[in-house]
């Protein structure tokens, strides 16, 4: 029976027989592989939670830029001409995308109606106290707090323009903690990926350490490298998938629960709360697959007869 | 069939085979014999490519076994049927599974294989057996299974280093009566012993290993 090479039957044969080798091997190790899958999925599922936080910060910056403004308030004694002078400027600026004249009439009613049955302590003022003022809306990219500042000085410079005021601190607050998440992520990420690799590694060092007797005469008997690395490779591979699939369903379970129970009590919670794109639950279990995979690869080493 | 061509090999800067020069013949069954740690087992070692030699050429059938590539050691040794000292039988797996080892790594289907798993099973009176593991089975059995596994997938080339080792004198002809059937059938044997009482009066050629060279070499 002299073999050179394998025909496609004889490889889909040695594939079958290294599904039903992993197979075995999965459930007779089960403890051993019920840890990895656990603590596979416990990593997925830590990521996928800064992942779904960043996604919250972007939306909530983004919702936030869509609002954001500039008011620009103007001295008292401003004369006509100046406020036209001062409005052709800013709209030919092309940062800005709307600019909105609030006069000082328009401003004092504007407050008498925020005050409500409070208004009438404003009747002491003969005329309005309020100087006049531009609002404005910067165009969404252009929400960096450096670029803000400098528009704000900008403006500022600008004859008969008394104050600019803009939401400094919030913005400068959300704008850090949106980049410590994206950071946060990106560490986080690099060390899951790293841990959940090296999971898979340790367990199937131990699984190959148990089965060490069983390669020896594998390779003595004439056993491909192929024929010994595939079985720990599809055992690898489902120990990720499995934990992917698990941290797929807890991140899942959480978001309901989020949405569902929590905006019972805190209504704002639903345009907070934003979900991962259904793709990426099919997406995390083969992460965790290839994670592992790779884990598995680096375990099963060079095999040398 | 096989061939040694002025091999050498040494452990450590110890010489264990000093320019040995052997020719097997294809079909032939041939003994080493000598003293324990006379190169008996390398000598297999080095034809199934377990061990490289320091200098020297050896074939077997079609491969030159000291220029090997590691990836192509694999199909040397699926054209070759070992048994080994020490079993290296599977103690998880039944007596057919361990025999079934042997094809499967060829990627033959199951029908196949149980065909040829039960016909070898018979072959060494073992085919009641099937189900057991090697754990519940004599010495002599369980070189039997390994017989069986040697010769499931008809090897050219059959190399069994000490395999009536720790048998008792009834078991190890037993053993001997299947090698000599083997033999029969085509395939070149070399068996490894320092049991004399295996090759006296058998008619086959028999080479003394000792002190590193081949010292003599006869017909028992």
């Amino acid at each position: 029976m002299i073999a050179k090479g394998s025909s496609n039957g004889e490889r889909f044969e040695i594939l079958k027989y290294s599904f039903k080798t992993a197979f075995k091997s999965i459930v007779h190790e089960k403890w051993i592989n019920s840890l990895t899958i656990l603590s596979v999925s416990i990593g997925l599922t830590i990521f996928c939670s800064f992942i779904i936080i960043n996604s919250n910060m972007n939306s909530a910056l983004q919702r936030w830029a869509k609002s954001f403004g500039m008011v620009v308030y103007l001295n008292e004694d401003v004369s006509k001409e100046r406020e036209e002078s001062i409005k052709r400027q800013l709209l030919q600026d092309t940062d800005i995308e709307t600019v909105n004249y609030i006069s000082k009439e328009q401003s004092f009613e504007e407050i008498k109606r925020t005050m409500g049955e409070n208004a009438m302590i404003l009747d002491i003022f003969k005329e309005t106290p309020l100087p006049s003022s531009f609002e404005l809306k910067l165009r969404k990219d252009y929400l960096d707090i450096v670029r803000v500042k400098e528009k704000a000085a900008q403006i500022q410079r600008l004859d008969g323009v008394q104050e600019v005021q803009y939401g400094e601190k919030w913005l400068s607050s959300l704008i850090t903690i949106a980049k410590t998440v994206k950071g946060g992520s990106i560490v986080f990420g690099a060390a899951i990926f790293i841990a959940v690799t090296f999971i898979t590694y340790s367990t199937i060092k131990i699984l190959l350490h148990r089965r060490k007797e069983e390669i020896e005469t594998l390779k003595l008997l004439g056993a491909s490298r192929g024929f010994i690395r595939l079985p720990f490779l599809i055992e690898g591979f489902f120990i990720g998938a499995l934990g992917g699939i698990v941290s797929s369903l807890v991140i899942l379970g959480l978001y309901s629960f989020i949405t569902y129970k929590m905006v019972e009590f805190l209504p704002a919670m639903k345009f907070l709360v934003t979900s991962l794109p259904l793709q990426v639950y099919l997406v995390i279990p083969f992460t965790g697959a290839m994670m592992s995979l790779l884990g598995s690869f680096i375990a099963i080493g060079k095999i040398r007869y | 069939m096989i061939l040694f061509s002025d091999v050498s090999k040494s452990y450590e800067n110890k010489p264990v085979l000093n320019s040995i020069s052997l020719v097997v013949k294809k079909g032939e069954l041939l003994f080493i014999t000598g003293p324990s740690g006379a190169g008996k087992t390398t000598m297999l070692k080095l034809a199934y490519c377990a061990e490289r030699p320091d200098n020297g050429r050896i074939t077997v059938a079609d491969w030159q076994v000291n220029k090997l590539k590691q990836h192509e050691i694999p199909e040397l040794r699926r054209n070759i049927g070992i048994i080994f000292q020490d079993f290296k039988l599977l103690s998880n797996r039944t007596v057919f599974d361990n025999v079934a080892l042997a094809l499967s790594i060829h990627g033959m289907n199951p029908g196949k294989i149980r065909h040829y798993v039960n016909e070898a099973l018979e072959e060494v009176k073992l085919l009641d057996k099937v189900n057991h593991f090697p754990q519940s089975l004599s010495g002599g059995e369980q070189q039997r299974v390994v017989i069986a596994r040697a010769m499931v997938s008809k090897p050219i080339v059959l190399l069994a280093d000490e395999p009536t080792g720790d048998l008792d004198i009834e078991n190890a002809k037993v053993i001997m009566d299947l090698f000599s059937k083997i033999n029969s059938k085509g395939t070149t044997v070399l068996i490894a012993t320092h049991d004399e009482t295996l090759f006296r009066a058998s008619g086959h050629r028999v080479i003394f290993v000792n002190d590193h060279y081949i010292e003599k070499e006869y017909v028992a």
